[in-house]
């Protein structure tokens, strides 16, 4: 057991940090709000696309896709470094965490032919069409239909909540073939097909993150089927088990904390108070850290991803719950556009961290169960 | 950065792990509140395992890892000083070590060959006299003593009490982190076995999620506790005693409202973790004190 970076991990960092002091506008904190709006979105495919051209975009992807088969820790590095820095590659973080990867595990020739290349380039967005108005936690019970006609499938329903879809060239769309949990398929949707509307909700998360996405006979080829029919389970478990530490949203988290807590020494008003409040948060930084760094090192050792992945992801949501009240109680200010704007950032999305991709309380179901070993909820 | 454990530590654990299982549970005519392992200090001291951290292919690290899993044991001996603080010190110390803070009451007192005093930011050092030394009624799970008035120490330098307090940190999160995995596994069994209103406790998710949120904790602690023996850092060590003491005082509450009456008993041993963890929560400042150290290391400020 070895907790320190060796040389390469550590000038792989140098690297990324340096990237991002030549490729960041100075004006960028400022406009890190709304990881889904235009200015972003614009500004993603740009920073991708620079990103993909310096091998950083995807080195962790085989060689085959335009990577260079670096190993799990390069690819949490570039992600920590992103993420603390705001995140400027927007939603295309998805495709180079998970949609990426699994299309490359379930997708056809075809399918793989046509949409990772784009990926791996810094060229495309990419949406989730998950949760439905009656399907959040409880995800089997969705009602957007797939039905087949021939060579062809016609979907119909509604999905909500979807980040990113405003700007999204193709959707995740997960549909019913058949009845029953074993019933959903998963559909790659180009966005401009007809009979696709998508409206945008307002948000506490920033301009241009979540959606309602309308669908309405959309005719989409049989080919545009992910895997089989009724695969949607088993592919979005694979999708879920790689995004659940996706993120690190602790390092926003800490580098948040880090500069509130500075603002504070400067005016004089890191008291006895802050101070304890301050130093509970960095340590659930730094547990959530390792946690999730666990989970980085089973994947390196080619370890299956258990239930310590909701154990490392609600170890996140306790430490983004302790900045975010850290920040509202001894910086309020950033939330009224005053002094630092990273602080408001981290607020508006440190909201979603108990929520997006499988909400904590489903977290804790699961470290019940499968950790613990605790018996299980009568159904 | 890996985590997974070197053919050294791996061998030790399992070492540890046979050894520890014929104290793996507590003497059914035992009702008192320390459970003191005589056998158990004996046999880790002739197998040399108090010296794990000067063995240059195992290390603090190893140590660490050791006294958490010797920690998860219902009796209690003075493992984590001797092995994590003890080998810090310069010059001959005998163990067992002990710890008095202000003139307080400390753990494993009556019986320490060598005591560390802290009495504001100094650290002094104290072979004992027996009569120096007596034993402290307590409801701890610890053997408590308590040093007489007016014994001299010995000042550390400035120095060396620095890193001698860095090591106290850690070693408080390792014991911790074994206490809080322990009580968390007692806590599970008896949630899987009790049944009310006719099915297990742990199928009611007001009780599995607080378990799940412990769980949470006590991993946190064990990573934490790990990285600062690794690291030997006094950020990593100041937030990992932190965290162990944050996370004792949740857990503490929680597993005692899990076991309900029967945790009242002393005949269920829960309380031989849980009274224990109750003794480390006022360690070196308890996390007032913990919080000053991470503001100092952390964020740069002045000591407090």
């Amino acid at each position: 057991m070895d907790f320190n970076w060796d040389v390469e991990q550590q000038a792989f960092r140098s690297t990324v940090r340096g990237f991002l002091a030549a490729n960041l506008p100075a004006d960028w904190e400022s406009l890190a709000h709304g990881p889904g709006s235009e200015v972003q979105s614009t500004f993603s495919k740009r920073f991708c696309g620079e990103l993909a051209k310096a091998g950083l975009l995807v080195p962790h992807w085989p060689k085959r896709w335009g990577g260079r088969d670096a190993d799990p820790w390069t690819a949490f590095i570039l992600a920590e470094e992103m993420w603390e820095a705001g995140e400027p590659r927007g939603g295309q973080y998805m495709n180079v965490n998970w949609i990426g990867p699994t299309l490359m595990r379930f997708g056809s020739e075809q399918q793989q032919a046509r949409y990772i290349p784009p990926m791996a380039r810094g060229e495309t967005i990419w949406c989730q069409g998950f949760s439905e108005p009656e399907a959040g936690s409880d995800l089997a019970s969705l009602r957007t239909r797939a039905a087949k006609h021939e060579t062809s499938y016609r979907i119909s329903g509604q999905k909500i909540w979807t980040s990113y879809a405003g700007h999204a060239d193709t959707c995740f769309l997960l549909a019913r073939t058949a009845p029953g949990r074993d019933g959903i398929s998963i559909f790659l949707v180009p966005m401009d097909t007809p009979g696709i509307t998508v409206r945008q909700i307002p948000s506490l998360i920033g301009e241009g993150d979540i959606h309602e996405v309308f669908l309405d006979e959309v005719e989409v080829p049989g080919g545009a089927l992910l895997g089989a029919e009724g695969q949607a389970w088993e592919i979005s478990r694979t999708a879920l088990s790689l995004e659940r530490v996706g993120i690190p949203r602790f390092a926003l988290a800490a580098k948040t904390l880090n500069r509130a807590v500075a603002a504070l020494r400067r005016s004089g008003r890191f008291g006895h108070g802050a101070i304890e409040q301050a130093a509970r948060a960095r340590a659930a930084c730094e547990a959530a850290r390792l946690y999730s760094y666990s989970i980085i090192d089973q994947r390196v050792h080619g370890i299956p991803t258990g239930p310590e992945a909701s154990a490392a992801r609600y170890a996140t949501v306790m430490a983004e719950r302790l900045v975010g009240e850290f920040v509202v109680e001894h910086a309020p200010e950033a939330l009224s556009d005053a002094g630092d704007p990273m602080l408001k950032v981290h607020h508006q999305r440190a909201v979603v961290a108990g929520i997006a991709s499988g909400a904590a309380e489903i977290q804790l179901n699961l470290i019940a169960t499968e950790l613990l070993r605790l018996p299980r909820e009568p159904r | 950065m890996d985590f997974a454990l070197t053919p050294d530590q791996d061998s030790l654990l399992s070492a540890i792990d046979k050894l520890a299982t014929q104290f793996a549970t507590k003497p059914a005519d035992f009702h008192g509140f320390a459970l003191v392992g005589r056998d158990l200090d004996k046999e880790l001291d002739e197998g040399q395992y108090y010296d794990i951290a000067l063995v240059p292919e195992l290390g603090p690290l190893s140590a660490a890892m050791a006294v958490e899993r010797l920690a998860r044991l219902p009796c209690t001996a003075e493992i984590a000083l001797s092995m994590l603080v003890r080998p810090q010190l310069s010059g001959e110390w005998p163990r067992p070590l002990a710890l008095v803070e202000y003139g307080r009451p400390g753990r494993f007192v009556a019986t320490a060959k060598t005591v560390l005093v802290i009495d504001g930011e100094g650290i002094g050092i104290v072979q004992p006299s027996p009569a120096a030394i007596e034993p402290a009624p307590s409801l701890f799970a610890y053997p408590m003593g308590r040093l007489k008035e007016g014994v001299a120490t010995t000042r550390l330098s400035n120095g060396e009490a620095a890193n001698i307090r860095k090591w106290l940190r850690i070693a408080l999160a390792a014991e911790t982190s074994g206490l809080l995995q322990a009580a968390i596994a007692s806590s599970v069994e008896h949630l899987s076995l009790r049944k009310q209103f006719g099915r297990p406790l742990g199928t009611f998710q007001a009780l599995r999620h607080r378990m799940a949120e412990c769980a949470v904790l006590a991993g946190g602690v064990r990573w934490l506790a790990l990285k600062a023996a690794g690291t030997a850092d006094e950020a990593d060590a100041a937030l990992a005693a932190l965290h162990a003491q944050e996370s004792a005082t949740r857990v503490v509450y929680d597993v005692h409202q899990m076991f309900a009456a029967m945790g009242m008993t002393l005949e269920h041993p829960l309380h031989l973790w849980t009274y224990r963890l109750k003794a480390l929560l006022s360690e070196l400042g308890g996390r007032g004190g913990q919080a000053s150290a991470v503001a100092q290391h952390c964020f740069g400020s002045a000591p407090v």
